[in-house]
């Protein structure tokens, strides 16, 4: 049995090798963690050579900055964590299969799931750097337009800096759409269309970063008065932003490729997508059948909800194969007493709760 | 007999002076929307969480997030939490700028506003009413590698006003609530190149000291500091403005004493608006750049508080003046009704202010609305000034009701009066009218312009061109106040110049009545005139 498997598996990858060596994404660096700059010596650069899935150009990228790299990985981290969450309940639940291809094959096929991918992770980015730019972490941020360290205290003095989100929302476009943009396709053909794709969506989900991010004012003219006003953007909450990819995923619009190479609706009553929505090229494989070409996992083993009629319902879940039921013994926290942090203390609670597993 | 030399000049000698202040008043506008900045820089800082360590070994006792002596930093809470770390031992560190930059004294005053991100857990909500107390310290230096000296420490509470959007439900926890930016800090002066805030939200249970608080994830900051550019053009705007209005405020005064007769109360008030413009004119700014003073802040406030309390009694005064009716003014007694309510006004506000900032020179985290009873306070003083403004303008607008009820009464009767006392007329009305307008003028465009300032970004593009509004707004604004000030010392001043020869032959055979509201309306007589003298005689008989 094992042997057969093996067999099978072994011909897989040969069969796809060069399939697998392009599913590499720089997804890994959520999977594999990056170093800090610290650590290494300067003017050595193996870290980037070293890290998996990083395309030509992301590398250079990597190069001129290192200390980027490791937000980068918690950005991904984080989107992964958030379409988690966002898929908790469908079939297809955004779960990792490996260390490099991250989601493994199905982000070979444009479909929805892919574009939501995409863009949930190009937020991550997004999001991360910003962030690590407000901790003072990155030396390049802030009153970098462009690389000028020869006139940044002039700069500085004069006019103070820009945004951080700004600086996070141009950097990730740099670093996530270097790997699209470095491949050059024939006009109209699958490949471009899929690149096409990636590029949307990307986009998509760096301005959702940048819509929820809400303006943020403080009134301090003369006795407070509102005669001076200084206004900055705010980061939401990146639940926030997850929650509006989503509902962007649940109206994504279907596109196909026009001979001139660019993308056009395939049903054209509706209105074509701006650059916040979320686009696909092919339709979702079946998620219910473990599926080896497509990549599915199968919904086989998951939890599902006996009594709800939505996605997590056993019945949409599991595909109408029906379902296991199994009483499990849950343990949890009660009557707690909290600080605000590091310091919690409960009396354990255990409740005897029925579950239900996909078969 | 003279009037003021708006009156005897010619309209085309007033055209050119009128195009002449216009065109300083697109300057105003240009070099606040071209070469300076935004006024204000707003930057973000995500404290540091590091371990106080201290117990064990004894380092310094100041944390500092990055660089070289940085402290013992954990990634979040939860890393905390796992390795038994208490809430006490915990520091959010700040420093300020972000590396790599340096403070200066261009950036005249930093304030601080605090964001807390917290979580929410079903088990530990916010309570209502929640307060967090902060003990904080703040310390500076000005090289990279002293040592950071104290500059303030306290212990401040804070009221959390958060809500939370999502219904309470176990699946929603781990979202933020969304919570209002607490006041932090605000100081005077940027004498120093570093600042390092460190922050602790110490728990103790028993005197109920953040508890309830909920889970706190990150302390955010915000600094706000006024940019250096900025900062640069409005010193050289300053000092530019200081002696023009200083040079016609010399000049004016002196055609006032040249008369024979002693100056009237709205000479004297006009004279004490110069003065006010020029008292917030003197650039003394430019000492904040060398010298320590944290009272910078509240020094300009009052300068500017000055200067509004006078303009209001000017145009009370001046109306009052023009009212042409029989009453005699003349004197800062008989407008105590009105100047009343600016004087309380005024002081309630400067009570205001010196609570609010004049505390904030000895503790910098203090701010008069973080209790209730300071809030209470603080409302009342700004409601009693409210409502002395309301009365103020009650008042004004009722004065100005009256004269032109005033005016349009002597337009009637003008063609049967005699032609000094037409004249006289002529010009109180033409002078009334004129300050009318360029008033209104004035005052549309500065609320228009703040109006503006507040609803847009503050900044239009055009291709690579920049056009900061703000900045704009704020030269345009007290350029055009300065020329206001100007143009009122300049035309309003005494003239040389005789309405003609004919005077002494117009028929005066008038009424007493008439004849005596000459003499109380003001800079018109020149001394004891023939038609003072003549009044005054046939107003003894």
């Amino acid at each position: 049995m094992t042997g057969t498997r093996l067999l099978l598996t072994v011909a897989l990858l040969c069969s796809c090798t060069q399939l697998l060596a392009d599913a590499n994404s720089w997804w890994s660096l959520a999977m594999n963690p990056v170093q800090r700059p610290e650590m290494y010596i300067i003017g050595a650069q193996p870290v980037c050579s070293q890290l998996p899935g990083l395309s030509p150009g992301q590398r250079k990228l990597c190069q001129l900055y290192q200390e980027h790299m490791v937000y980068i990985g918690e950005g991904a981290k984080n989107a992964i964590k958030e379409c988690q969450y966002q898929f908790r309940q469908r079939r297809w639940n955004c779960s990792t299969v490996d260390n490099t291809s991250v989601f493994g094959r199905v982000m070979k096929i444009g479909s929805r799931e892919t574009a939501f991918t995409y863009a949930v992770s190009a937020a991550g980015v997004v999001n991360a750097i910003s962030r690590a730019c407000r901790e003072g972490e990155l030396s390049t941020c802030g009153c970098s337009r462009t690389a000028r360290p020869k006139d940044l205290p002039r700069d500085w003095l004069w006019g103070g800096c820009g945004d951080n989100v700004e600086y996070g929302y141009r950097f990730a476009k740099e670093f996530v759409d270097a790997r699209e943009r470095e491949k050059n396709y024939a006009k109209g053909s699958e490949e471009q269309a899929r690149t096409l794709m990636n590029l949307q969506n990307n986009e998509a989900g760096r301005r959702a970063v940048y819509k929820l991010a809400d303006v943020a004012c403080k009134c301090h003219g003369v006795s407070g008065s509102c005669s001076l006003k200084t206004c900055w953007l705010q980061l939401a909450d990146f639940r926030k932003v997850g929650d509006l990819l989503k509902e962007k995923y649940d109206s994504a619009a279907a596109m196909r490729i026009s001979r001139k190479g660019k993308l056009e609706l395939v049903n054209n009553r509706f209105n074509s997508p701006t650059q916040e929505d979320l686009v696909y090229i092919d339709p979702s494989p079946d998620y219910c059948l473990r599926n080896e070409t497509t990549g599915s996992l199968g919904t086989q083993g998951r939890l599902c909800n006996k009594t709800s009629e939505g996605m997590d319902g056993c019945e949409l879940m599991c595909c109408g194969r029906g379902y296991d039921q199994f009483k499990s013994i849950q343990v949890e926290r009660c009557h707690c007493k909290f600080h605000w942090c590091c310091f919690v203390k409960c009396k354990k609670c255990t409740e005897i709760v029925d579950q239900y597993v996909c078969k | 007999m003279a009037g003021a030399i708006i009156e005897n000049m010619s309209t085309k000698k007033l055209c050119i002076v009128g195009g002449i202040l216009l065109i300083f008043q697109v300057i105003a506008f240009l070099v606040g929307g071209l070469i300076a900045p935004s006024p204000t820089t707003a930057m973000h800082y995500m404290s540091i969480k590091c371990v106080d360590v201290r117990k064990n070994h004894h380092k310094t006792k100041w944390l500092m997030p990055w660089g070289p002596n940085q402290c013992e930093r954990i990634r979040d809470l939860d890393e905390a939490m796992s390795r038994q770390i208490e809430a006490n031992d915990i520091v959010f560190a700040v420093h300020i700028p972000l590396p790599a930059k340096e403070m200066s004294p261009w950036f005249q005053f930093i304030l601080v506003i605090l964001q807390l991100d917290i979580a929410f857990k079903k088990n530990n909500e916010i309570k209502d009413n929640a307060e967090v107390t902060l003990d904080v310290s703040l310390a500076y230096r000005d090289d990279m590698f002293s040592e950071w000296k104290e500059m303030a420490h306290a212990i401040e509470t804070r009221k959390l006003k958060c809500s939370f959007a999502s219904p309470k439900t176990i699946e929603h926890e781990g979202r933020h609530y969304d919570c209002d930016a607490l006041h932090f800090m605000e100081i005077g002066t940027v004498a120093h190149k570093f600042y390092l805030l460190n922050i602790r939200l110490p728990v103790n249970e028993r005197k109920l000291i953040n508890v309830g608080i909920g889970e706190i994830k990150d302390v955010r900051l915000v600094s706000i500091h006024q940019n250096g550019g900025f900062t640069k053009v409005w010193f050289a705007m300053k000092t530019f403005l200081t002696p023009s209005i200083f040079i016609i405020m010399v000049w004016y005064w002196r055609r006032i004493t040249m008369m024979t007769r002693a100056p009237v109360l709205l000479e004297k008030v006009i004279f004490a608006l110069g003065i006010s413009m020029t008292f917030i004119n003197i650039p003394v700014e430019w000492f904040s750049i060398g010298f320590d003073w944290t009272w910078m802040l509240l020094f300009g406030d009052i300068r500017q508080g000055i200067f509004y309390a006078m303009l209001l009694s000017f145009w009370i005064i001046f109306c009052g003046e023009h009212m042409m009716d029989q009453n005699e003014r003349n004197h800062l007694s008989g407008y105590w009704k009105q100047v009343g309510p600016i004087a309380v006004g005024a002081f309630c506000l400067f009570i205001f202010d010196m609570c609010e900032r004049g505390v904030q020179l000895k503790n910098p985290f203090y701010s008069i609305w973080t209790t209730d009873v300071g809030t209470e306070l603080a409302m009342a003083f700004i409601i009693v000034a409210g409502i002395c403004l309301c009365l103020y303008f009650l008042f004004l607008c009722f004065m100005v009701f009256q004269v032109f009820r005033n005016i349009s009464g002597k337009q009637s009767s003008l063609p049967a009066m005699s032609k000094a006392r037409r004249l006289h007329y002529e010009g109180l009305i033409f002078r009334f009218k004129f300050l009318m307008l360029i008033t209104l003028a004035c005052a549309a465009m500065t609320i228009i312009f703040f109006i503006v300032s507040q609803v847009t970004e503050g900044h239009w593009k055009w291709g690579d061109f920049t056009v900061q509004g703000n900045s704009a707004f704020f030269t345009g604004i007290y350029g055009m106040w300065n020329l206001y000030v100007f143009a009122l010392m300049f035309l309003y001043a005494p003239s040389h110049k005789n309405y003609g020869e004919d005077q002494s032959n117009g028929d005066l055979g008038v009424s007493s009545g008439e004849e005596l509201q000459l003499t109380t309306t003001i800079t018109h007589v020149d001394g004891p005139t023939e038609v003072y003298k003549l009044a005054r005689k046939e107003a003894q008989e």
